[in-house]
């Protein structure tokens, strides 16, 4: 994640509360998505962004996750995400992010 | 017992100052840790303390390097430092060469136990993993959480002065040395074990790696050989006699240029070869027989050749090394492409 990004995830996180902030990540492979997911839960992993060292532990999901996709409006979800969904390797990028709010996430609800 | 003392060393962008816009910041330091030195810190526990991190533009490093040494090494004196470690640096050119060049300094110029990390494609682990302990590293930052532990592992060993195992043991890159041991099977026995191993298709494990070398393509094949002028470049180490710019027997570190415009034939007389590595008896008798004036001459005048160049390039192959070898080519090429020749005969011994 860029450096400019996680100081926006930060600055927010520490405005609303990390109980308060969900992140949704729409990379579109599972490495890139995991380590997006790794940033704003265990810290930057390549601890060279302001989120070196810092573990939020924050809600975060893929726009391919059922937790997202249930929680929007199908139409619009199949117009925007649809044909995206059939390209990537949906499983791969889920069993991803899993691990990371497995391993990582505070608020595994 | 204090602490042992760490001095780290990133660039601007692991110092969290910037990327390629701020790569010409001369080298500052921080108390205590910076950026990758927290997890560094965390995986040594109390085996060490980072007591400063030298951060410093990767620009700025390449191309002040006598200068950015310097200032550096002062730094690092500064801190009475135990242990420096650089990097690690990945796959990233630049951040690569700056981390091995000051891990080499401070391990030869101030006798500090050092050490870095580094993908292998890395210019800078070819450059410097004979002198320095590089760990093994993915290719990107994204790799820090599988390159941390293997740093601070064998950081541990060397603030301990624990002896250092084998690459494969501790995870560097091979440099190179080789190290007497007695095996309690001897070398026929594992040879012929390995062959079945690879008769049968099974997995083995070879005891000699050959390094990787680069795969030349073929250029497409000459036109009109007819009309080409051809010239003559050997490794065979033929000179004239008295080898005049005393060309080394083996491990060459020159090439000779010679003019062979009013020579038909070489001869005992005239020439000769400074190769070390075969029986000299032949080609000394008549140098022809490595490097074929006498046929090319032929081939000329009966016009299956339009001429033979005047001069032709020599070294000794001999134990010369790949990276010797593709400079002297690379510079008398031009030389050979600039003289209009068409094509080039290679011999070897």
């Amino acid at each position: 994640m860029d450096l400019e990004n996680q100081q926006r995830v930060k600055d927010l996180t520490e405005k609303h509360g990390a109980e308060n902030v969900v992140v949704l990540i729409g990379a579109a492979e599972a490495e890139a998505a995991g380590l997006a997911a790794e940033t704003v839960t265990n810290g930057d992993p390549t601890f060279a962004g302001p989120l070196a060292g810092v573990q939020l532990g924050l809600r975060v999901f893929h726009a391919v996750e059922e937790t997202f996709k249930s929680a929007v409006d199908e139409g619009v979800y199949d117009d925007q995400i649809g044909m995206m969904e059939m390209v990537l390797e949906v499983d791969e990028i889920i069993e991803e992010m899993e691990e990371i709010r497995g391993e990582f996430g505070k608020f595994n609800d | 017992m204090s602490k042992k003392r760490i001095v780290h060393y990133i660039n601007q962008f692991f110092g969290g100052i910037g990327g390629e816009e701020k790569a010409d910041i001369k080298p500052e330091v921080k108390e205590g840790v910076v950026g990758p030195g927290m997890a560094l810190q965390t995986a040594l526990k109390d085996e060490g303390e980072i007591v400063a991190t030298i951060i410093c533009g990767d620009s700025y490093f390449n191309e002040n390097l006598e200068e950015a040494k310097v200032e550096v090494l002062n730094l690092v004196k500064k801190y009475d430092a135990d242990l420096f470690i650089a990097g690690p640096a990945f796959n990233a050119g630049r951040y690569g060469v700056a981390c091995g060049t000051i891990a080499d300094a401070v391990k030869n110029e101030l006798g500090i136990p050092s050490m870095t990390g580094m993908y292998p494609e890395n210019p800078g682990a070819d450059m410097f993993k004979k002198s320095v302990h590089i760990i093994e590293t993915g290719n990107s930052a994204a790799k820090m959480r599988k390159a941390i532990p293997l740093m601070a592992s064998l950081a541990t060993k060397m603030l301990h002065g624990e002896e250092i195992g084998s690459p494969e043991e501790d995870n560097y890159i091979p440099m190179g040395v080789r190290k007497n041991y007695f095996h309690d099977v001897r070398g026929s026995k594992r040879a012929v074990n390995m062959l079945m191993k690879k008769m049968s298709g099974e997995a083995f494990t070879t005891e000699y790696p050959m390094p990787n070398f680069d795969r030349v393509d073929p250029l497409p094949p000459v036109k009109d050989i007819t009309k080409a002028k051809v010239a003559l470049v050997t490794s065979g180490g033929i000179v004239p006699k008295g080898n005049p710019d005393r060309i080394e027997s083996s491990s060459a570190s020159k090439y000779g240029k010679y003019d062979i415009e009013d020579l038909g034939d070489l001869l005992e007389s005239s020439h000769e070869t400074a190769h070390g590595g075969y029986d000299p008896t032949y080609a000394n008798a008549d140098a022809d027989c490595v490097l074929p004036v006498d046929v090319l001459r032929d081939l000329e005048k009966e016009g299956k050749i339009k001429e033979l160049h005047r001069y032709f390039y020599t070294t000794t192959g001999n134990g010369t090394s790949v990276a010797s070898s593709k400079a002297f080519a690379e510079e008398f090429s031009q030389e050979l492409i600039k003289d209009g020749v068409d094509a080039v005969i290679l011999t070897s011994t």
